[in-house]
């Protein structure tokens, strides 16, 4: 199903790749089961809604096709507490912002992934949820 | 003064002495003051263990503890802004790690714990099944409490009151408060007893020592992985300490006998976040606040996104 979806969005409006990955264990509080933690996936687009929730953060991105459909992909990350120690705020990313995202794609192949990194076109600024968990 | 008489008194201070020497004795093979430790990780780590392993039962080390600490002391309102109960601040596991032991790597089972054979099963059924499937199911998906003892390897904030009568340990996961009461009750009476998900916690303060003990616990995992289960029989014994401005940290002895052949020896450590900003908040945890947050278990028994809605918030919002 996954590459279905993926043959259909049609490079390289999509920038789509496919990589071996460091495999980040979830800190979640939910398994990881759903995503491909050995792979990612890259999508440049943009923002329409910062879900800035507990127990997870959504950033959904309109990601716009070579035959122009738009599709929206959700990007997982940690609650609001977790993304602050990231330095990740909710108007970081406010609707219509251009973004470049880099997650562990979900196994079925469905629009959605593990927020590893995301690009703001405007300054380059990179976000890593993951830096929420460092102690300091 | 007869012959007799001084013959009695000798007998008597005889005897008396030998008692005293035998409770000095077991006095002192269960007194580590407080445990010899040193920089030697590995060696302290081990003594901590093998005291454990000295006693029966959590009650028996807890009634020891208290006992060497003369039933400990009564902190007063004024001793809450010293430093040694100032516990004020937002605090994150030392280590970012799911392992229970933290001093175990990311991959590793639970090397630290001697399992019984029906707890090394269900480890080694986990194992299978992780490899079968390539996931698995937490049941902290839904939003329920980690319960204790999993409450400690929970990566999230957690946060610290300490007051004279009880001392408040909260995760930021699930809004969830362990109470430990210090003001000298004793546990739930077994026979008004019933399980939860933190049990019952009774302490005294040994100096600037808390030491806890829980019992009455619901069956759990100390985290996901191929970590063990513990048991409704599981009880726990702490030494909570802050070892310095920014580090709290606790010694922990779990008792299972269903699935620890031994007690389980982990010193847990949490550091105090800096933040500079004052950004940092706790906020309330439910799943049902945005519906893309649900998550279900498939057939394999691995989790799964039942579905996206992917529309605004506030139409995901619990209303």
């Amino acid at each position: 199903m996954r590459n279905r979806m993926l043959a259909g969005l049609k490079l390289p409006l999509y920038a789509v790749a496919l990589a071996a990955a460091v495999v980040v264990p979830a800190m979640a509080h939910h398994s990881g089961a759903m995503f491909e933690e050995k792979k990612e996936v890259t999508l440049s687009g943009v923002v329409k809604e910062f879900q800035y929730t507990n127990p997870h953060s959504w950033l959904l991105v309109d990601v716009k096709g070579a035959d122009g459909k738009v599709t929206t992909w959700g990007f997982e990350a940690e609650g609001p507490s977790s993304m602050t120690r990231a330095g990740i705020r909710l108007k970081d990313f406010m609707p219509g912002t251009p973004v470049t995202m880099v997650g562990h794609p979900m196994k079925d192949g469905r629009p959605a992934a593990l927020w590893v990194k995301a690009t703001r076109t405007s300054d380059n600024r990179v976000f890593i949820p993951a830096k929420g968990f460092a102690v300091r | 003064m007869t012959k007799n008489t001084l013959n009695v008194i000798g007998g008597v201070l005889a005897v008396a002495i030998a008692i005293g020497a035998v409770a000095y004795h077991a006095c002192a093979q269960n007194a580590p003051a407080w445990i010899n430790q040193d920089n030697n990780w590995t060696t302290n780590k081990a003594a901590l263990q093998a005291f454990g392993e000295r006693f029966a039962t959590s009650d028996e080390m807890f009634n020891v503890l208290k006992q060497q600490a003369h039933g400990g002391t009564t902190l007063t309102w004024a001793q809450m802004g010293e430093p040694a109960f100032d516990w004020s601040g937002i605090y994150t596991r030392t280590r970012a790690s799911l392992q229970f032991d933290l001093d175990l790597p990311a991959e590793a089972g639970p090397d630290s714990a001697k399992l019984t054979p029906a707890g090394q099963a269900i480890v080694n059924a986990k194992a299978d099944h992780l490899k079968r499937t390539g996931g698995e199911y937490d049941p902290l998906s839904d939003c329920r409490p980690p319960g204790t003892p999993r409450w400690f390897s929970e990566p999230f904030l957690k946060e610290y009151v300490v007051t004279p009568n009880q001392t408040w340990l909260m995760n930021e996961m699930v809004n969830d408060t362990r109470r430990v009461y210090t003001d000298g009750r004793p546990h739930t009476p077994q026979d008004d007893a019933y399980p939860s998900w933190n049990g019952d916690t009774i302490g005294f303060w040994d100096g600037d020592v808390l030491v806890a003990h829980t019992r009455y616990l619901m069956t759990g995992q100390y985290q996901r992985g191929v970590q063990p289960d513990y048991s409704d029989k599981t009880t726990v014994v702490e030494r909570w300490h802050k070892v310095d401005p920014k580090t709290l940290q606790a010694d922990v002895w779990v008792f299972d006998p269903v699935n620890l052949a031994r007690p389980w020896y982990t010193r847990q450590s949490w550091t105090k976040l800096s933040d500079e900003d004052r950004m940092l908040r706790i906020r309330y945890w439910d799943c049902r606040e945005n519906a893309n947050n649900s998550i279900v278990i498939t057939k394999e028994g691995t989790s799964q996104f039942p579905g996206f809605t992917f529309v605004p918030k506030e139409a995901t919002n619990a209303k």
